[in-house]
């Protein structure tokens, strides 16, 4: 492999890898919290998306109830994404309230949680369908503005052409770690989700309510879920109600590999599991899923902690 | 109070949401005759007796996808049958009996598809069904219809070995083995310069690892070399590195075999990388849904075809009439395809009738007739003129070259159709 290409793929790996670690904050966020994982974590993605598209004005097709529908009014790629992001935010809460609350009051094992949160993805992708049909929705290809669809990083005789939407996600995902973890570690309501990710009884007792610190996981969780799922369809459309789904696959082997409940280990992970498939060799492109999840299980084998995680998690 | 409209709330919303999604015997749709709960009787004739709507009403099977990541496609072929229906019923149906779809979600999967089958046989109590979507699906649930005894037209099945699952199993879909190298030789004519040639094909779907295999070897019998294959998923979404990886060996030509959404954000990648040269597409890719996944980047695609709009006979162009009323539109393969399995099925009952009255045979006994009626009858369809051979291969005269042309805008686009 000549340098050139090395370093495209090394780019191609980063961006990839960024999409995958904000995909996994949500996950290692509400894991962190209730040590569960909230499958319907890839239906709120692909909401996200479906909400900015609706937002930038983008028009329905000619299947479901809201055939041919379309917005009087649309907003810029940046409102309609932190608009859109908002939605999927308050749908997380939504889904805390119908399926993650009422089991957790009645004290019903974890795993019944989690089944009631893959009804929920399962439930959500089918009201998609029904709403709006299976049809693939693309973001307008102005979406951008003026930007070129390709930044040259190489020369015009050793070009090393990058996708300009890519670049806008991995520096837009850089930012959401950034903010993320200024929040947790610098902001009063970051602390107490800390704390009731430590211990929820015992922030309750010093003054903090867990409900509402959970409601706020929830949100901050999907919000972030949403924004990816916008960032995702902006560069590859959004292919129909279960276009989250192999997102949500790729998220879990990128939380264990990273250490669930660890917000840099979501990140690292992240990265590492997008260079490990950009540097897939051609004769086993199609393998790229297999090998990410090949790398979690010998991660559970050799190290359940995985690469950041403490090595005992405390449920609470 | 929040707690108590909550709690009931949620649990409704978790069991219908379970329900819908997850049913493995989900309800026939409203086209179905309201099919009830006993097995088949040997004696059953082919108007269910507990039917309410239309007691008299001809069950034809359409098992394909509707939800899943194929339902795109499942979806034409739904608006393709439902066509033929109105259309066959008005004109008098089978000897003045109407027909009436019995239609099933088969999902994407293999589990789905058997599932669908089993229905439509055991409670719709179909005549003969036409499904499923994939080819991978058929060779899972197209036995069951075997076993059965019942005749199946897959619409979209073009993978090889499809007609030698049974002697019940047919397809009004061409193999990819005879539309494929259509494609390339189109591409030839436009560049005769081209040496080197690169393949992708997604390689979790059975039919793009067929057609793949077509492709390969009608570029090695054309002399073109093959400088990489790259392999992918039909849900990936982020080509890159495979877009790279090929771009890096030069290929004067990109043959692509995947589905729309796939396929299109392929083609979309590989030109905003700096691919300029050819680009070939599967049946896959043959659907208006790619216009607007890889948009401005569509232009130039070639297609080989197994239909084309612009056939003139009076059937296409009634059917081509009453899609773009619905769908303002021209009607891609799909639904062309799915239109004619409907149709062989009713022109070879309509054969059955002039002898004895359809509604009187048997029913085990009208499956059979009409496996052996289809496979016996020419048909002239919106694909052209079609027969079978008594292995249940679809023999088509036409295929066409399709070059995508995009509109100014880069949002829409049409097929037009290479001479």
């Amino acid at each position: 492999m000549d340098l050139t290409l090395f370093i495209q793929q090394i780019l191609n790996g980063l961006s990839i890898g960024s999409v995958y670690a904000i995909f996994a904050l949500g996950y290692t966020l509400i894991f962190s919290i209730l040590g569960i994982i909230n499958f319907a974590h890839g239906a709120v993605f692909t909401l996200g998306a479906y909400f900015t598209y609706t937002l930038l004005g983008g028009a329905f097709g000619f299947n479901g109830l809201l055939a041919n529908a379309q917005l009087p009014f649309k907003f810029s790629l940046a409102i309609a994404m932190l608009l859109g992001s908002i939605g999927a935010g308050l749908i997380g809460v939504m889904i805390e309230r119908l399926a993650f609350q009422p089991l957790r009051k009645k004290g019903s094992d974890p795993l019944l949680t989690v089944v009631s949160s893959l009804g929920v993805a399962v439930a959500i992708a089918n009201i998609i369908q029904y709403l709006v049909g299976a049809e693939i929705y693309t973001f307008p290809a102005d979406a951008y503005g003026s930007l070129p669809s390709v930044i040259n990083f190489g020369s015009a005789t050793k070009p090393i052409p990058i996708r300009t939407v890519q670049i806008i996600i991995f520096t837009v995902s850089v930012m959401i770690v950034a903010i993320l973890n200024y929040f947790i570690t610098r902001t009063k309501y970051g602390k107490a989700m800390q704390a009731v990710a430590e211990d929820a009884t015992t922030s309750s007792l010093l003054g903090i309510d867990p409900d509402k610190y959970i409601v706020l996981t929830f949100f901050v969780s999907s919000f972030i879920a949403g924004l990816a799922g916008a960032l995702v369809g902006s560069s590859v459309g959004v292919a129909g109600p279960y276009f989250g789904i192999a997102f949500g696959l790729k998220g879990l082997a990128v939380i264990v590999l990273g250490g669930l409940g660890s917000i840099p280990g979501a990140v690292l992970g992240g990265f590492l599991i997008g260079l490990i498939e950009a540097f897939v060799p051609s004769d086993f492109s199609g393998y790229k899923d297999a090998i990410a999840f090949a790398i979690l299980f010998i991660m559970l084998l050799i190290k359940p902690e995985g690469l950041l995680g403490r090595k005992f998690v405390q449920k609470v | 109070m929040q707690k108590q409209i909550f709690r009931p709330l949620s649990l409704l919303i978790s069991c219908a949401s379970l329900v819908v999604a997850c049913s493995p015997n989900p309800p026939v749709s409203q086209n179905s005759p309201t099919p009830g709960n006993t097995a088949p009787s040997p004696v059953t004739s082919v108007a269910p007796a507990n039917s309410q709507t239309d007691s008299k009403a001809i069950p034809i099977g359409l098992a394909v996808a509707q939800t899943s990541n194929v339902a795109l496609l499942g979806q034409e072929q739904v608006v393709g049958a439902k066509i033929a229906e109105a259309y066959f019923n008005a004109q008098g149906g089978i000897g003045g009996t109407p027909i009436k779809l019995v239609i099933q979600d088969t999902g994407g999967e293999e589990a789905g598809a058997i599932n669908a089958f089993q229905n439509v046989i055991n409670q719709g109590q179909v005549v003969g069904i036409v499904g499923p979507t994939l080819s991978q699906q058929a060779f899972s649930a197209s036995p069951i219809a075997d076993r059965a005894k019942v005749p199946v037209l897959g619409p979209s099945n073009t993978a090889k070995g499809i007609p030698d699952i049974g002697e019940y199993v047919g397809r009004v879909s061409a193999p990819m083995s005879v539309v494929a190298p259509n494609s390339i030789k189109a591409a030839l004519k436009i560049n005769p310069n081209i040496k080197k040639v690169a393949v992708f094909y997604a390689q979790n779907d059975a039919f793009c690892k067929s057609e793949t295999e077509t492709f390969q070897q009608a570029i090695k019998d054309l002399g073109l070399e093959l400088v990489t294959v790259q392999k992918f998923l039909t849900t990936d979404t982020d080509f890159q590195s495979q877009a790279t990886n090929a771009i890096n060996t030069q290929p004067d030509l990109i043959v692509i075999s995947g589905l729309a959404a796939d396929g299109g954000n392929l083609i979309k990648q590989l030109r905003e990388l700096g691919y300029k040269g050819l680009i070939v597409g599967g049946n896959g890719l043959n659907t208006s849904n790619v216009f607007p996944v890889c948009q401005d980047k569509c232009d130039g695609v070639l297609i080989a075809q197994a239909y084309s709009p612009a056939y003139e006979n009076k059937i296409n162009q009634d059917f081509k009439t009453a899609y773009m009323s619905q769908k303002k539109a021209e009607p891609p393969q799909n639904s062309a395809q799915a239109f004619t399995g409907i149709q062989v099925y009713v022109d070879a009952l309509r054969e059955i009738d002039k002898q004895n009255k359809v509604t009187t045979i048997p029913l085990p006994e009208l499956r059979t007739k009409l496996n052996e009626q289809v496979l016996k009858g020419k048909y002239d369809t919106p694909l052209g003129e079609i027969s079978f051979t008594p292995t249940g291969e679809i023999v088509q005269k036409d295929f066409y070259v399709a070059e995508i042309k995009m509109d100014a805008d880069g949002k829409t686009g049409k097929f037009v159709f290479l001479k």
